[in-house]
């Protein structure tokens, strides 16, 4: 017990004086500086010297700025992540495969519905360009058709004329059917070409549109007339199929049985059956693969081309609409399950008499969302309707943003889009001007002015496949003299005629391996991490902790205001004091007197209220003082004691 | 023995002569002199802030503690960082494998799939057109093919109740339908095509359905000339496929000439003959500093269409695959098709994925841990996951059906499957092909490779040779090639083929490890210096206190120990019974210990001299008193033992 006592007292010696009782700031700040854990403040205190000490100030100060700078640093880069690359070996799922005919409808079966605009783009084009004769022998009965076109009125060339311009003055147009000319105002939108000039002359050719009052039109030319042709093709046909029915458009375009002659899937045959329709406003019907409702998804668990899909076309050549598709083929396009395949955006193209072979990989990405990026998990949280039947995408999100636009700003909705709720496609009959609308919309929406892309966000995950795709000669010149007549019988009554090879084309789609990436982003800090460089930077510049942070606040704080509290107390009451004394300035005298026996007590303090080197004469002065008064008294003399004390233990 | 005792008592005692003798001075000691930051607050303030500070301290030491949990557990959980890497170097040109989408020339295999062509043709006419063909069709074919696994025609128009049609209806199918030919009653919507596989004396029979008759064909043939090819020994099967100075034209690598000399061949069972450029075998592989088709590889190729195998395979086409080094090209995955009549252009992006090893990852560093034997090793290449698994493959193959396939390398000792020896093998075979479960095992068997190369390939394709130039180019090389003034070549058959590195040819992916050993020591640090201004110093500072306190327990249990002993052996003393701090003093006092035993009355005198004064002193003042003789004690003692 002796030698505890003994250091017991030793500590109270010398830790003579706590905290809050210091009775000014300077000397609670020297306390401070002497007793905190935090290095150089005691420098400062202990220095000797000015310039030291000076030195020793600027130090600490610096010190305390560092730390400052490098905490704000950590916490703004606070949210940054770290990307880590994973791969996983294991069975996968195969991917929907949506494939499409690039003519999107059998010509025989519309052309009723086209007839008249396909006269009037005859004429056209032999007005134009002088193109009469007609090569193709399918389309002989058209020539009829042209001739005898001298006496029905254009209704299509009425409601957009195509225009001839000349190059020089481009405020004059040539209307070409009735040959006079126009005074073109407005503006010029020229479109770049993706082809070569077709002939030398200076004119170009485009079309004309005009709202209602025809004051304001703009103006589109085209520096090849195909392009032009094609532009003013599309756009009225898309006005007649506007009006026509789902299930006739349905009826209108292929059907799985014509389109697929052969499936094959992992070693196993697949037939139509296996195939979703999907209806494309401008590719007609699309069917595709592994997206059953209600059905477990079909996996591959081994690479390699005889493990995924094989499919052979039929792509009836015969069929093709002239002016609306210039191409021959199919689209396909590899998506996910629940993804809306943008075909005319992202498809890849297939030839026929050609095996195309698609080899995949697979890279998944996730990224992380608020506040880490701006990306969206399932865009309830983007403030556009979906109108697509599918999940979310950035793609999806532009398209409904500019088809409710559109419904918003011209009161319909455009054709290769699907509705929104309470909207109808546009047509000339309900909607006469629409097209102007929809071409200065989508100037807008092209040059970012509607706002569609700063709302639209990315999704946080996606799949994404990767393909290399490769051609080869198919089928092979000796083998074509069988396979030819086989596929002919498969396909059976579906069509009458001996294939061709050009009427076919194959189609490999596999993973390459079964290696999948992800992609993962994952928060570069925690809590902890930054806590932990904090006290990192703390203990590196200063040798602090938080102890030192809960003591700066209560010496710096709670003692300092404390101080400074009693301080203005005193004050105030001493002011008091003063201001009670006037009206009694005999005061004094009478406290003295003996017959008070309460003051017989104080007696015995005037030895230490004279330590406090307070004036004696106030405190005599208040003979019934109260008793918070005394109270204050006595705290006073207990500083001073203490005062005294330290100041006599810090000299040696 | 005795020094050392005496050694090591010195030494004990030494370490005794802590900062205090009970447990709350050690304690005081230790608040006041730490380097932590809390204890220090907790005895100099007043006693409210003590508990608080008490209460934080112990608040502050219990967060420490957990986020210390929080970053070990990080630690082992062996995260790895990736970092990324894109530019372009000199790097080795990929191997590149060139093979023949058809895998012999037909002219030389003629004779053997003789009777395998003469039953197919036979199919044919029989399905597509039944009534001419069918007094000729029954002249001289050989029907033992045939009867092993069958083609039939499965009559679906009654869902209920199918009718199971053998094309060829001779003698066997003896029923009711035999006079009909089935192609009469049948079409493609009718009826399906199936193959018939039976095991062994027909007994189980599986039908494979197929929805067309083109694919049902062909892979019935295919099944067939498996069987056949199986028979051949491999030297036979490589001379009767494409020999490399047929196929392999002209070659220029960079701007050093090369033929086809310069590559290897392998027998691939799928495409027969392949040949592999800078494989890396025998000699060093062969940089490329620079991008750019002028850099790469030009190759003109050959691919004979005329003489393809009809049946076996209808896509025409060279077959190409680009690999590592000393990798076996797996080209029937991995490989894509060059077109004839084409030059196709193939800029080569380097995409490497290197993965750190167990623990970081679940990979293999070069497959010796992995329970399949690597069947392809036999080629000298390195692990891959695709060995393992057509080795797992073949395993499974010959575990079910006693025989290997063919178009995997076999184990010593095994046989390829045949029918002649093997009957059920079809059957087996399309078994175990179409069990999910045998897949499945063998993913979950085999483990990746810990280094991933791909090589990705940015394809572009032009028409080649140019109609102008077609002539003199045909010209050329048919006389290089056959030293004949006719033209051989064809524009169906030609093919060029321009293998360059792109202008960044590589993108590299390395994996590290994301928390080192350096990462959690600066983290602990930080922790523990931020909530507590502590560090390791301040550790070894409280383990030193720690085994202070475990001494003054030891010693306080020996002296009370002690005290009873000597309570019940000195019962007949009058004096009061000695203080702790006196027995203790006894018991630590080197210079008294080994008199406890021998000199007992001296201890007893000892005892008497001190309490004799007692009497008239305060207890205080005793203290103080006995500590000074007991030092002069302990010197001597000191004194004494050197």
């Amino acid at each position: 017990m002796a030698p505890g006592e003994k250091i017991k007292a030793k500590i109270k010696k010398n830790l003579p004086v706590t905290g809050p009782q210091a009775p000014t700031i300077k000397e609670l700040m020297q306390w401070y500086c002497l007793n905190t854990n935090t290095h150089g403040c005691r420098r400062i205190v202990v220095s000797r010297g000015r310039l030291r000490r000076l030195l020793w100030i600027l130090f600490t100060l610096t010190a305390v700025a560092l730390i400052f700078w490098q905490c704000a640093l950590l916490i703004f880069s606070f949210y940054t992540v770290s990307v880590s690359i994973k791969v996983h070996f294991q069975k996968l799922d195969f991917p929907a495969v949506t494939i499409c005919n690039i003519n999107p409808y059998k010509y025989s079966m519309v052309r009723d519905l086209l007839a008249d605009l396909e006269q009037e783009t005859r004429a056209a084009l032999k007005s134009l360009y002088g193109f009469s004769e007609i090569k193709s022998r399918k389309r002989r009965e058209a020539e009829s058709w042209s001739t005898a076109w001298e006496g029905i009125r254009p209704k299509f060339l009425n409601l957009v004329p195509l225009l001839a311009f000349d190059q020089d003055e481009k405020d004059k147009a040539r209307d070409f059917f009735t040959g006079q000319k126009r005074k073109v105002s407005g503006s010029v939108i020229h479109k770049a070409s993706n082809f070569m000039q077709v002939h030398e002359s200076k004119q170009v050719v485009g079309f004309q549109l005009c709202p209602n009052d025809t004051s304001d039109c703009a103006t589109y030319t085209f520096s090849s007339g195909v392009n032009a042709i094609q532009e003013w093709y599309k756009l009225h046909y898309m006005n007649i199929m506007a009006q026509v029915p789902l299930e006739k458009k349905i009826n209108m375009s292929y059907s799985a049985e014509e389109l697929l002659v052969t499936c094959f899937f992992d070693g196993m045959s697949c037939d139509g059956r296996n195939f979703t329709l999907f209806h494309h406003p401008m590719y007609g019907n699309c069917y595709t693969f592994n997206n059953r409702r209600n059905e477990t998804i079909l996996s591959t668990s081994l690479g390699g081309s005889e493990y995924g899909l094989q499919v052979i076309l039929y792509i009836d050549e015969e069929e093709y609409n002239p002016f609306f598709v210039s191409s021959t083929g199919a689209k396909v396009i590899v998506h996910r399950q629940d993804e809306y395949p943008f075909i005319e955006d992202v498809g890849t193209e297939i030839e026929t008499a050609m095996a195309t072979s698609i080899g995949m990989h697979l890279t998944e990405s996730f990224k992380l969302s608020e506040p880490y990026s701006q990306c969206t998990e399932d865009g309830s949280d983007v403030p556009i309707t979906n109108i697509y039947d599918a999940a979310y995408s950035l793609q999806i999100c532009l398209h409904s943003c500019f088809q409710t636009k559109m419904v918003e700003k011209c009161g319909c909705a455009q054709y290769s889009q699907p509705l929104p709720p309470a909207a109808n496609y546009c047509n000339y009959q309900q909607h006469p001007n629409w097209m102007y609308c929809y071409y200065q919309l989508h100037q807008a929406f092209v040059q970012e002015e509607l706002g569609c892309q700063s709302v639209c966000r990315e999704a946080c995950s996606f799949k994404e496949w990767t393909l290399t795709t490769s051609l080869a000669q198919w089928p092979s010149v000796v083998s074509e003299k069988w396979l030819l007549p086989v596929l002919t019988w498969d396909q059976g009554q579906q069509i009458n005629k001996k294939l061709n090879k050009t009427d076919l084309a194959k189609l490999l789609i596999f993973y390459k391996d079964l290696n999948q990436r992800s992609i993962m982003e994952s928060p570069a800090n925690s809590i902890e991490m930054l806590l932990s460089n904090f006290g990192g930077q703390l203990g590196l510049w200063m040798s602090c902790s938080v102890v030192c942070v809960i003591e700066i606040i209560e010496v710096f704080f709670i003692d300092a205001l404390s101080i400074i509290a009693r301080r203005q107390w005193q004050k105030a009451k001493e002011w008091w004091a003063r201001r009670q004394a006037p009206p009694c300035p005999e005061a004094p005298p009478s406290p003295r007197g003996q017959d008070n026996p309460a003051l017989n007590i104080d007696d015995d303090l005037p030895t230490f209220t004279s330590a406090l080197h307070l004036p004696p004469a106030p405190g005599i002065q208040v003979p019934g003082t109260p008793p918070p008064r005394y109270n204050t008294l006595r705290l006073e003399r207990a500083f001073s004691n203490q005062l005294t004390d330290t100041q006599v233990l810090d000299k040696p | 023995m005795r020094r050392v005792k005496k050694y090591l008592l010195k030494g004990l005692h030494r370490l005794q002569k802590g900062p205090g003798y009970t447990y709350k001075e050690l304690l005081v000691w230790y608040c006041d002199n730490t380097n932590t930051h809390g204890p220090k607050r907790i005895i100099c303030e007043g006693p409210k802030k003590k508990a608080m500070w008490f209460l934080l301290t112990l608040l502050f030491a219990a967060l420490v503690c957990w986020q210390w949990g929080v970053f070990i557990q990080t630690y082992l959980s062996w995260e790895v960082s990736v970092s990324l890497s894109v530019g372009f170097k000199t790097m080795d040109f990929p191997a590149v494998t060139i093979c023949n989408a058809s895998p012999f020339q037909y002219s030389k295999v003629k004779h053997l799939l003789k009777d395998l062509d003469d039953l197919m043709k036979a199919v044919l006419e029989r399905i597509l057109a039944p009534e001419t063909s069918h007094v000729n069709a029954t002249r001289a074919l050989n029907f033992t093919i045939w009867n092993h696994t069958p083609l039939v025609l499965i009559d679906e128009r009654n869902p209920n109740h199918p009718i199971v049609l053998d094309l060829f209806d001779n003698n066997h199918t003896g029923s009711a339908n035999s006079s009909l030919t089935p192609g009469k009653i049948c079409n493609a919507q009718g009826c399906k095509m199936a193959m018939r596989l039976c095991s062994i004396n027909g007994t189980m029979c599986t039908f494979r359905n197929f929805t067309s008759a083109a694919q049902a064909v062909t892979e019935w043939y295919a099944l067939q000339a498996t069987n056949i090819f199986s028979q051949v020994p491999q030297q036979e099967l490589v001379r009767m496929g494409y020999l490399a100075e047929r196929m392999i034209l002209a070659c220029l690598f960079g701007a050093e000439p090369c033929s086809y000399r310069n590559f290897t061949s392998i027998f691939y069972p799928d495409y027969g003959n392949c040949y592999i450029f800078n494989w890396g075998m025998t000699e060093k592989a062969l940089p490329s500093a620079n991008p750019g088709t002028e850099f790469g590889l030009k190759l003109i190729l050959d691919i004979g269409q005329e003489d393809y195998v009809p049946f076996l395979t209808s896509t025409a086409g060279a077959r190409l695959m680009l690999h590592e080094q000393r990798s076996y090209p797996f080209i029937r995955d991995e490989g894509i098709y060059a077109m004839s009549g084409t030059e196709t252009s193939i800029g080569v992006l380097v995409d490497k994925l290197q993965r750190k090893g167990e623990p970081y990852s679940r990979c293999t560093m070069n497959g010796s841990d992995v329970p399949v034997q690597n069947l392809y090793s036999d080629y000298n290449t390195t692990y891959s996951i695709q060995s393992c698994l057509r080795s797992c493959f073949q395993e499974h193959m010959i575990h079910n059906c006693s025989c290997g396939h063919y178009l995997y390398p076999l184990p010593h000792g095994e046989k390829y499957c045949n029918n002649q020896d093997f009957p059920d093998w079809a059957y087996c075979y399309s078994d175990l092909q179409m069990s999910v479960a045998q897949r499945e095992t063998c993913i979950s068997m085999c483990k990746e490779s810990c280094n991933d190369t791909q090589y990705k390939m940015t394809i572009s394709m032009a028409d080649w040779p140019s109609e102008a130039s077609e002539d003199w180019i045909f010209h050329v090389l048919s006389q290089e090639r056959d030293q004949s003034t006719n033209i051989t070549l064809s524009r169906k058959g030609i093919v060029k083929l321009n293998i360059y590195f792109q202008e960044f040819n590589y993108r590299t992916i390395e994996e590290s490890a994301a928390n080192n050993i350096v990462w959690l020591l600066s983290n602990l640090g930080g922790q523990f210096g931020f909530w507590m201004g502590g560090s390791v110093l301040c550790l070894i500072e409280f383990a030193e206190i720690i085994i202070d306190f475990v001494w003054i327990t030891i010693i306080k249990l020996v002296a009370f120990a002690k005290s009873l002993r000597q309570r019940q052996a000195q019962a007949d003393y009058a004096g009061p019974p000695p203080t702790v701090a006196e027995l203790v003093e006894a018991h630590t006092n080197f210079g008294f210990q080994p008199d406890t035993a021998s000199q007992r009355p001296n201890t007893g005198a000892y005892l008497d001299e001190q309490t004799l004064p007692i009497p008239g002193t305060p207890p205080p003042n005793y203290d103080s008193l006995r500590l000074q003789p007991l030092d002069v004690i302990e010197s001597d003692g000191e004194g004494d033992a050197i």
